[in-house]
């Protein structure tokens, strides 16, 4: 079955020639079976046993998948500009080199609903729901809902910030660690305050925070930039252009700096528990290495002032 | 939510707002309310403490209790016993609270009821993982070490029989090997102890340590332990002859004697050691453990043995074992057969909110959903009211 079979549509102008030609090309390196429809061109790509589902991309990228509509690969089919029908048969191996990228991706359909994982909200009778939590009961009854991801917890105690933090200090996957190790950081913290908290004399002791979540996310919180610098390069050279940060990368780059401080700088024998409750406490107290890092970014983006305009977005 | 009674005592001054009430009207005003405070704090303290600190007194309805150890006696009673998050938590909540369950008072109940005249009973706690058999362990301890008995704790019968650093062979028997550190550990912590003990009880023969250093007969005992502790080449030889000379002592009945054993399934089991030649080493090869096994046997009166299993430390057992068969084996069975096995369980519904109410009184669990009655039923659900993993949860929250 290893013909290939190229069948060029209604444009005129454009033979066999150039699709035999294009599917000669593609044969090289793809042997897979290819189906579908470039929704820009219009190009209809036929196969026989897989299915493809069609990319809104500028490029002709398709995924094949097979029959139980599990996406196996992405191929970027080059192809040329014109309404031909490109039919490419194949052997029935699945050889993959060349432009075949390996993608486990599902798009959901824009009807598709976000699940609710909160307890609370189901436990409220129908009179204590404003409009809008009723208008999106109803709609749940008609759309349908995607899967809610393993790491979302219906849990009392889940805190989405934490959930991150732990996945960015996860090593090889291992979230076991990761989350145990995330547990003694806030073990540590509360230890530390509690033992603070009734050292303290009387007057003092409403003012020690004991709290570990508050105080993790109020040094988060402290460690946040509020503006940033991008490179960009006009007439040759790079500049270091000031701009604004949207709040996830704010997020993000606290979080980074936290995790990158306590793997680096610190005693090759202190345990990450240790060293993270440290790092959050001086946070919390407006101190330490990751405040300092984050007034020297500000410095430099109040220096680099006269680049502003540079930015165009 | 009540918070502690130191805070609500404290506070009491300032509710009385008139400044300008006539003194002996503001003192009545300030003792009534004090007066309240207390009702409602000891109200509210009854639920999961009890101010009866003496384990002799504890009765049915101290149960699910916590009372405190002042932490004076805590260094004393327990130099090497405590399980060490329970150290941890002593340090962090700057007392030591344990909770009164059924089991060390079926305990109590059996060690006042039973004739000293009557070889010594063995009693063998067991239960699954983290369902508190040290702590109970621990409880008994107390309650013998207020009576005034001598108590001979070994924290984990299972650091005996692995990771030995320095094995060396035993002066006193060819075959047996020594483990001096260990040795001379325990007998530091031994001597933190039974300090009076060891000035009364005097030897019945002589001991003769080296060419030149021996122990006459009818030295105190401290003697031994000196010399074991200076000298630690002889530091398992010094354990042995402090077993021996206690034990023979014990049936004239001027003190009683507890042997309470942490992990007594490590004297019958394997270890991981090795000798010189690569052969490996079985348990009663060890001085230690040889004369441990001694002190276990029922032949001797004047006193109690109270044994725990413990899968935790154990050296080639399945982590779902828990039964004495399974975690003895046929020869330890035997030896300690015929025992009064107490079981341990994880917390009643009544101890879990004990417990619960305890870390909310402590400060301890500091997440806003845990005074909630959702967060309450979550950790019961998580932990399945098994403390060691009820502790382990609230940890973090």
């Amino acid at each position: 079955m290893a013909a290939a079979a190229a069948r060029s549509g209604a444009a005129p102008g454009r033979g066999d020639g150039a699709g035999g030609d294009f599917c000669r090309s593609l044969l090289k390196f793809i042997h897979v079976l290819l189906c579908g429809c470039c929704p820009r061109c219009g190009i209809f790509v036929g196969g026989g046993q897989g299915s493809l589902v069609p990319l809104y991309s500028p490029k002709h990228t398709f995924l094949l998948a097979a029959a139980n509509k599990k996406v196996l690969f992405r191929i970027v089919v080059p192809l040329p500009p014109a309404q031909s029908n490109v039919f490419i048969h194949t052997t029935g191996h699945l050889g993959a080199s060349g432009p075949l990228t390996q993608v486990r991706w599902s798009r959901y359909n824009p009807q598709f609903l976000e699940p609710e994982v909160n307890k609370e909200l189901f436990q409220k009778s129908s009179d204590e729901l404003s409009e809008e939590e009723k208008a999106k009961q109803e709609l749940k009854a008609v759309r349908p809902i995607k899967a809610a991801p393993s790491s979302v917890c219906s849990s009392v105690f889940s805190d989405p910030m934490i959930s991150k933090f732990t996945n960015m200090m996860m090593k090889d996957g291992n979230k076991v660690l990761a989350r145990s190790l995330m547990a003694q950081t806030l073990e540590a913290i509360k230890r530390k305050q509690l033992e603070k908290y009734h050292q303290a004399p009387e007057d003092e002791k409403e003012k020690i925070e004991c709290n570990p979540y508050v105080i993790f996310h109020e040094a988060l919180k402290n460690c946040q930039p509020i503006i940033g610098l991008c490179s960009i390069t006009k007439g040759g050279k790079t500049y270091q252009v000031p701009v604004p940060l949207k709040d996830n990368r704010k997020r993000f780059l606290a979080m980074k700096w936290l995790i990158t401080e306590c793997r680096e700088n610190k005693h090759r024998r202190t345990l990450m528990p240790e060293k993270l409750s440290q790092e959050l406490l001086q946070a919390f107290n407006n101190e330490g290495p990751i405040i300092k890092k984050k007034h020297v970014l500000h410095k430099m983006a109040e220096a680099n002032r006269a680049y502003a305009h540079f930015r165009w977005w | 939510m009540l918070r502690s009674v130191k805070g609500l005592v404290c506070h009491t001054p300032k509710l009385d707002h008139g400044h300008a009430l006539h003194t002996t009207a503001k003192d009545w005003l300030s003792s009534t309310v004090s007066q309240d405070v207390r009702i409602l704090a000891e109200r509210s303290r009854a639920i999961f403490r009890t101010s009866e600190n003496d384990p002799a007194n504890h009765a049915e309805h101290h149960e699910g209790c916590h009372y405190s150890i002042p932490l004076q006696e805590v260094k004393a009673v327990f130099p090497h016993g405590l399980p060490s998050p329970f150290q941890q938590q002593i340090k962090t909540f700057n007392e030591a609270c344990l909770m009164v369950r059924k089991p060390a008072l079926e305990l109590f109940a059996y060690l006042k009821s039973s004739s000293f005249a009557h070889p010594a009973i063995r009693y063998v706690i067991y239960g699954e993982k983290g369902t508190g058999k040290t702590m109970t362990l621990c409880h008994v301890v107390h309650y013998c070490a207020r009576q005034g008995w001598l108590v001979l704790h070994i924290p984990d019968a299972h650091l005996w029989v692995k990771n030995c650093r320095e094995l060396m062979q035993s002066s006193y028997n060819k075959e047996r090997l020594d483990q001096p550190l260990q040795a001379s550990f325990w007998l530091k912590n031994f001597k933190t102890t039974n300090e009076r003990f060891l000035k009364e009880i005097k030897t019945q023969q002589k001991y003769a340590w080296g060419k030149r250093e021996s122990t006459e007969e009818g030295r105190p005992l401290g003697e031994v332990v000196e010399q074991g502790l200076a000298r630690v080449r002889n530091a398992s030889d010094a354990v042995g002859v402090v077993l021996k000379e206690i034990k023979q002592q014990c049936h004239l009945g001027s003190f009683r004697l507890l042997v309470a054993v942490d992990g007594v399934n490590a004297l019958w089991g394997k270890t991981t050691l090795r000798k010189e030649d690569k052969s490996p080493v079985s348990p009663e090869e060890l001085t230690l453990v040889y004369n441990l096994r001694k002190m276990v046997r029922n032949d001797w009166n004047g006193g109690a043995i109270v044994t725990t299993l413990s899968q935790t430390g154990s050296l080639f057992k399945p982590s779902s074992a828990y039964l004495p068969h399974e975690l003895l084996g046929k020869e330890g069975f035997d030896a300690l057969d015929p025992f009064v096995p107490i079981r341990v369980s994880n917390y009643s519904p009544q101890e879990f909110e004990s417990c619960y109410h305890y870390y909310l009184d402590r400060k301890w669990l500091q997440h806003e959903k845990a005074r909630t009655a959702e967060g309450r039923d979550e950790l019961r659900f998580l932990s399945g009211a098994n403390p060691r993993q009820l502790q382990r949860l609230a940890g973090p929250l």
